[in-house]
C-alpha cells in the first residue's frame, strides 16, 4: 500500500511518509484514489534547492509556471495547458481562491509549516474532500504539516538583488492539543541586470517586502481531529512593467501595490463509527489591494490610484459511507459567498453565491480501483442576471495488473466560472458569458522495481485535452475598451514521461530524476484565421527537467536543469512573437551539523543555492526579463 | 492622414527598395500615389507597433519597415501606435506608450527624429508647427528644459495638453490646457479643434465621467479661444478645408449612441448631429470609425454598438456638406456589408476616367486584436462581392496615410 503513496520526490529525498497519511491509509474507509503524478515532500523541496512553491512546482510535467520575474513577480501555475483560471490551489483542503481574477499568486505562498504539495494528472478522489476539490479542472493540493513535538526552527536566507528572509517556526505541544506559530519576511531590490536590446539595463521599481504571520491551533478528538489556522500577509511591492521602447526620461513604471491578506480557517474531522464519517469546514477571507500608478512619478502612468476589498465566506460538508471494504461514497456540499468592492470602473460591486456539490463513488477490488463522481456548480451575482450553472462529470480507473506495475485513466469534464473581471470589470461589461469548459482525459503507466540498494521508478502519461467556450478578453473599438467572449477553442494532446532512480548505501545516496513533456496545444478557436492551428501562446511543445541529489554523511548536493523549448508569445506563431528555447539551472551545496548549545541539542543546516548558474537570458512572459545568475545563502536551526 | 503630397510617379530609387514583402495584384488601386503606410497599433504593453508600407507601383507589401530600415533604434517603433500622418517628405508617427513622436522619411523610413511627448494621441500641422494631442495632463504636466529632460510640475490636474512641436527643430515649443484625454485634432483657418474624450476618467473616481467638449485653440497665439459641448466622448475631427469641422462621438457604450457632428469655422457654437432633419435617422448613422477624403466624411458603423456579445455586421457610409450656408449636406450609404472586426480606414478616390465614380476602401481589420490583422481593399461605390486585395499586416491595423 505504501508503494502506491511513497512517491517518486518522497524517496529521492529519502523521507518516510508522513505518518498520519500512513495511518489514514489503514483504516478500511479510505480507498484509494488514483496515484498523485507528482507529489513531494517540503523537506524534500528544500534539500532540493528549491526556495517557494513555484521553484518547486515548475519542475513537474505538463507544468508551465508563468513568471514576470524577481520576488515580486506574478507566478501562476497552468497545468496540461487547461488555463491558470482552472487550476485550483487548496491548502488542507480549502480553496486559496480569487474571485476577482481566478488566479493564485504562488509567489505569496510560503513552504514554511506545509509537508506536501502534490499535483493529481486526473482527480484527487479520496475520502472527505470538500466538493470544490472536485469541482476543479486540476489542483496543486498543500498539506500541512501537524506540531507533533515542541521545536523552535529559526532559519536566514539572503542574497543577491538584496534579498532577505528570514524566518521562524514554532511549535508546542500540549497533550492532544498542538499549537504553531510561524513567521516570515521577504524582502527583495529585485534590482537584476537585463539585456535591453543592444545594452544592459538594471530592473527598476522591482523591489518587495512582506511579512507573513500564521497560527495554528490543532487536536484530536477520540475518532476526531480538528484544526484551526489564522493567516495574515501583507505585502509592498513595485512592478517593473514591460520592456518596451520609451522616450528617454520617461521610466517604464512607477506602479505599487500594497496587499493586506487575512483569512480564518477551521476544519473539524469525526469518524462516527468504522463505516460514517463527517468533515466540516469554514473560511472567511479578507484580502485588501491597494494599486496606484503614481503619475506623479511617471508622465506615461494611467493616473490609476484604486483599492480593491475582496471578501469570502466558505463552508463545506462533507459525509462519508463506506458500504463494506470494496465500495464508499462521498456526499460534499459547499456554499460560497464572495464579494468585491472597489473604485475602480465606475465602482462596480460583484457579490456571488455559489453553490457546489458533489456526489463521488470509490470500489476497489484485488488489483482494480475505481473512482467516478458528479458535481454540479450553481452561481448567481448579487441576484442579478442569470445562474451560472455546470454539471461536472469524473470517471477514473486504476488496474495493477503486476505488483510493479500499475495502468490509469480517466476521463473528466470540468468548467470555470467567469471571474468578477471577466464579468464587471471590463467596460463592456458581458452578462452572457458562459462557465468555461475543459474536457480531460489521459492514461498513465506506472512501474516501480526495487533491486537492492537500487530502485526505478517510471511513468507514462499520454493526455488529450479540450477547452472550449474559452472566455477571451476583445478590445471593442479601441485598445482600452475591453470585452469578454465566449470564443475560444483549443484542442491539447501530450505526452508526459518522468523516470527516477535512487541509489542508496550506508552512508551514501544518490537519485537521478528525469522529466519530459510534449504538449501539442493547438489554437481552433476561428477556422480560416493566421492563428487556426498554432501553438497556444507560451506553451512549448518541449519541456524537460533533471534534478541529481546526491548526499554523503552530512553533505548535500543538488543540481537541477530545466528546459523549455520554443514558444511564441500569440497564437500566430511568427518570428515577431516568437520566445527563443531557454535553459536554467540551479545548484545547491548543503551541509547539516549537529550542536550542543545553550544545554541543549541543535540541529543546523547551512547551503548555499546559486540559481541560473551559467546566468542564461530569458524570458518566460515577453517583455518580463528574468534574472541572470543569482544567490541565496541559508542558515537553518531546528532546536 | 490630411497631407496628401503633390502626386508624382518618380519613382526615386530609394534605400527601403530591396525590402521584400508579399506581392499584391493592385487592380488599379493607387495608381497615382507612392506608397500607402499602415500603422498597426500594437497590443499595450507588447511593444509590438510595426509600420507596414504597401508600394503602390510595384503591388509589394513590405511589413516592419520601420524596424528593418532602422535596426540601431532599441525596440523598434515602440508601443501602440496611435496616429500617422504625413507632411511633405516626413511621416509622422504617434506613439502613445512609448511617449514619442516619430519623425521618418517618407522614401525609405529611416528615422529622422524622436520626439518625447508623454502619452501622445493624434497629430495636425500647419507650416510651422505640429500639434500633437496627449493625455499627459491626465496624469502629470510638466516642462521640458533645454536637453529635452522632462520634469512633472502637477501630477493631480486631470486635463490634457496640445503639445507644439517645430517642424524645423523638432523640439517641444509649448503646451495648451484643453479637455479630458484629448483625442483628435485638426487645423483650419489658423484654429485648431481639438476632441475631449474623457475616456479614461469615465471609469476613474473622482469623476467616473467622460468630457463632451471640443477645444478651439488659436494657433498663432497658441491660446484657447473657446470650448463647445458637443457630445459625450468625442474621438475624431475633420476639416474638410472649406469650412466645415466633422468630429465624432464614441457615444458611452451604454445608453449615448455613436454619432457625427459637424459644425462651421464662422459660428463654431452652432453644432448639428448629421441626419438630424433629413429622412435618414442620426440614430440610424453609427461611428466606429472615419476617416475623410475628397471633401467627405466616410464612416464604419454598426448597429448593435451596445451589444458586444453577437458578431457584428458593419455597414459604410459619409456625409458631404453641399451647401456651407444652410448646412446642407448630401448622406450616402454604400452597399459593402463588412462583418469581422473592422479597426481603421482609409478612402480613396480612383485616378483616370474613374475618378469622380469610384473610391477604394482600404479596411484594416483587428481580427482577435491580439494576433496580426489584415488589410484589405474593396470598391467602395459597388458591391461586387469580391476584395480587390488582401494582406496580412501586424496587429490590428488602424491608421493609414497615402503618399
Amino acid at each position: 500500500m505504501l508503494s502506491i503513496l511513497t512517491v517518486l520526490w518522497a524517496a529521492l529525498c529519502m523521507q518516510t511518509p508522513d505518518t498520519l497519511v500512513a495511518a489514514m491509509l489503514s483504516a478500511p474507509r479510505d480507498l484509494p484514489t488514483l496515484k498523485p503524478a507528482e507529489e513531494i515532500k517540503v523537506t524534500g523541496v528544500e534539500a532540493c534547492g528549491a526556495a517557494g512553491i513555484s521553484e518547486a512546482v515548475k519542475r513537474f510535467t505538463g507544468v508551465q509556471v508563468k513568471d514576470y520575474g524577481g520576488l515580486g513577480g506574478l507566478k501562476t501555475i497552468n497545468v496540461r495547458s487547461l488555463g491558470s483560471e482552472h487550476v485550483g490551489v487548496f491548502l488542507d483542503g480549502v480553496q486559496i481562491d480569487n474571485a476577482q481574477n481566478m488566479q493564485v499568486d504562488l509567489g505569496r505562498l510560503s513552504l514554511d509549516g506545509l509537508s506536501d504539495i502534490s499535483l493529481y494528472n486526473a482527480q484527487k478522489n479520496v475520502r472527505l474532500q470538500s466538493a470544490k476539490e472536485y469541482a476543479s479542472g486540476q489542483a496543486l493540493h498543500l498539506v500541512s504539516s501537524a506540531p507533533r513535538s515542541d521545536a523552535l526552527w529559526l532559519r536566514v536566507r539572503g542574497g543577491s538583488f538584496g534579498t532577505f528572509n528570514p524566518s521562524i517556526v514554532w511549535d508546542k505541544c500540549l497533550g492532544r492539543i498542538g499549537l504553531r506559530a510561524s513567521a516570515g519576511f521577504v524582502g527583495s531590490k529585485g534590482n537584476y541586470k537585463y539585456p535591453y536590446f543592444d545594452t544592459t539595463l538594471v530592473r527598476e521599481n522591482g523591489d518587495i517586502k512582506s511579512l507573513r504571520l500564521e497560527a495554528r491551533v490543532c487536536g484530536t478528538l477520540d475518532k476526531g481531529s480538528w484544526d484551526v489556522h489564522l493567516y495574515g500577509y501583507g505585502s509592498e511591492r513595485g512592478f517593473p512593467g514591460p520592456v518596451i521602447r520609451r522616450a528617454s526620461g520617461f521610466p517604464f513604471s512607477a506602479e505599487r501595490q500594497a496587499d493586506r491578506d487575512l483569512f480564518a480557517q477551521m476544519s473539524w474531522i469525526q469518524d462516527w463509527s468504522e463505516y460514517w464519517s463527517t468533515a466540516i469546514r469554514a473560511k472567511y477571507s479578507n484580502n485588501y489591494t491597494h494599486y496606484a500608478t503614481h503619475p506623479e512619478k511617471n508622465p506615461m502612468a494611467m493616473p490609476y490610484d484604486l483599492h480593491y476589498l475582496q471578501q469570502s465566506a466558505y463552508i463545506s460538508a462533507v459525509q462519508s459511507y463506506a458500504v463494506d471494504y470494496k465500495w464508499s461514497f462521498d456526499l460534499a456540499a459547499d456554499l460560497q459567498w464572495n464579494s468585491l468592492r472597489s473604485d475602480a470602473f465606475l465602482s462596480r460591486n460583484p457579490r456571488r453565491l455559489c453553490f457546489t456539490g458533489a456526489l463521488a463513488a470509490r470500489y476497489k477490488a484485488e488489483s482494480l480501483r475505481f473512482c467516478a463522481h458528479l458535481a454540479y456548480q450553481g452561481a448567481r451575482d448579487g441576484g442579478e442576471g442569470e445562474p451560472l450553472r455546470a454539471w461536472m462529470p469524473s470517471l477514473s480507473f486504476a488496474w495493477e495488473p503486476l505488483e510493479w506495475m500499475e495502468l490509469d485513466a480517466f476521463a473528466k469534464r470540468s468548467y470555470r466560472l467567469p471571474s468578477f473581471n471577466d464579468l464587471y470589470y471590463s467596460l463592456m461589461g458581458n452578462s452572457s458569458l458562459k462557465p468555461e469548459s475543459a474536457f480531460q482525459s489521459g492514461l498513465d503507466l506506472f512501474i516501480h522495481t526495487n533491486s537492492g540498494p537500487w530502485r526505478w521508478e517510471g511513468r507514462v502519461s499520454p493526455y488529450y485535452n479540450r477547452v472550449s467556450d474559452k472566455i477571451v478578453a476583445i478590445p471593442t473599438v479601441s485598445q482600452f475598451r475591453w470585452t469578454m467572449l465566449n470564443i475560444g477553442l483549443a484542442d491539447i494532446a501530450g505526452l508526459d514521461l518522468k523516470g527516477c532512480a535512487t541509489l542508496t548505501k550506508s552512508d551514501f545516496s544518490s537519485s537521478l530524476t528525469l522529466r519530459y513533456s510534449y504538449q501539442s496545444a493547438l489554437d481552433h478557436s476561428m477556422p480560416g484565421s493566421l492563428t487556426y492551428g498554432n501553438q497556444l501562446p507560451y506553451i512549448p511543445r518541449h519541456s524537460a527537467s533533471a534534478d541529481l541529489l546526491l548526499k554523503w554523511r552530512a553533505w548535500t548536493l543538488s543540481w537541477n536543469t530545466l528546459y523549455n523549448g520554443e514558444r511564441w508569445s500569440r497564437s500566430a506563431n511568427i518570428a515577431d512573437y516568437h520566445i527563443a528555447p531557454w535553459s536554467v539551472s540551479d545548484a545547491q551545496l548543503s551541509r547539516s551539523f549537529e550542536l550542543n548549545a545553550l544545554g541543549r541539542k541543535i540541529s543546523a543546516v547551512a547551503s548555499l543555492l546559486v540559481s541560473n548558474v551559467f546566468s542564461f537570458r530569458y524570458e518566460i512572459v515577453q517583455g518580463y526579463p528574468m534574472p541572470g545568475r543569482s544567490i541565496l545563502a541559508s542558515v537553518s536551526f531546528q532546536i | 492622414m490630411l497631407c496628401i503630397a503633390a502626386c508624382t510617379k518618380d519613382l526615386e530609387p530609394s534605400k527601403d527598395i530591396l525590402l521584400e514583402g508579399d506581392e499584391l495584384n493592385l487592380k488599379g488601386f493607387g495608381e497615382n500615389y507612392r506608397k500607402l503606410f499602415v500603422l498597426n497599433e500594437g497590443g499595450l504593453g507588447a511593444n509590438n507597433a510595426t509600420l507596414d508600407v504597401l508600394r503602390l507601383q510595384r503591388g509589394m507589401y513590405v511589413r516592419s519597415a520601420f524596424r528593418k530600415m532602422n535596426p540601431a533604434v532599441s525596440g523598434g517603433l515602440g508601443d501602440v501606435g496611435n496616429d500617422i500622418a504625413l507632411h511633405g517628405e516626413e511621416l509622422w508617427m504617434v506613439i502613445n506608450n512609448s511617449g514619442i513622436v516619430e519623425v521618418v522619411s517618407a522614401f525609405d523610413e529611416t528615422e529622422i527624429a524622436a520626439i518625447p511627448v508623454p502619452t501622445p494621441r493624434n497629430i495636425a500641422f500647419d507650416d510651422n508647427y505640429a500639434y500633437v494631442t496627449s493625455w499627459a495632463g491626465a496624469y502629470a504636466s510638466g516642462t521640458y528644459d533645454d536637453k529635452g529632460v522632462y520634469t512633472i510640475t502637477d501630477s493631480s490636474n486631470p486635463k490634457g495638453c496640445v503639445y507644439r512641436i517645430n517642424l524645423k527643430t523638432k523640439k517641444v515649443e509649448g503646451t495648451v490646457e484643453v479637455g479630458l484625454q484629448p483625442e483628435g485634432i485638426a487645423l483650419y483657418g489658423g484654429r485648431l479643434y481639438v476632441a475631449n474624450s474623457g475616456g479614461i476618467s469615465s471609469q476613474l473616481p473622482p469623476l467616473y465621467a467622460y468630457d463632451n467638449t471640443l477645444s478651439i485653440i488659436d494657433a498663432a497665439s497658441f491660446k484657447l479661444v473657446q470650448t463647445i459641448e458637443v457630445a459625450v466622448n468625442l474621438k475624431s475631427v475633420w476639416s474638410d478645408g472649406k469650412g466645415a469641422v466633422y468630429v465624432t462621438s464614441m457615444g458611452n457604450f451604454w445608453d449615448a449612441h455613436t454619432g457625427l457632428y459637424v459644425l462651421y469655422a464662422d459660428n463654431p457654437s452652432k453644432v448639428a448631429l448629421v441626419g438630424s432633419g433629413t429622412a435618414i435617422k442620426p440614430e440610424a448613422l453609427h461611428v466606429s470609425c472615419s476617416y475623410l477624403a475628397d471633401g467627405a466624411v466616410y464612416c464604419i458603423g454598426t448597429e448593435d454598438e451596445f451589444n458586444w456579445s453577437v458578431p457584428h455586421n458593419y455597414y459604410i457610409w459619409s456625409c458631404k456638406i453641399t451647401d456651407y450656408a444652410s448646412g446642407e449636406c448630401t448622406i450616402s450609404l454604400y452597399p459593402q456589408t463588412l462583418s469581422g472586426t473592422p479597426y481603421g480606414m482609409a478612402v480613396v478616390k480612383a485616378s483616370g476616367a474613374e475618378a469622380d465614380s469610384k473610391h477604394y476602401l482600404v479596411l484594416g481589420d483587428a481580427g482577435d486584436y491580439f494576433n496580426p490583422g489584415t488589410v484589405s481593399c474593396y470598391a467602395l461605390e459597388f458591391n461586387d462581392g469580391e476584395k480587390y486585395w488582401s494582406v496580412n499586416a501586424g496587429v490590428c491595423p488602424g491608421h493609414f496615410a497615402i503618399w
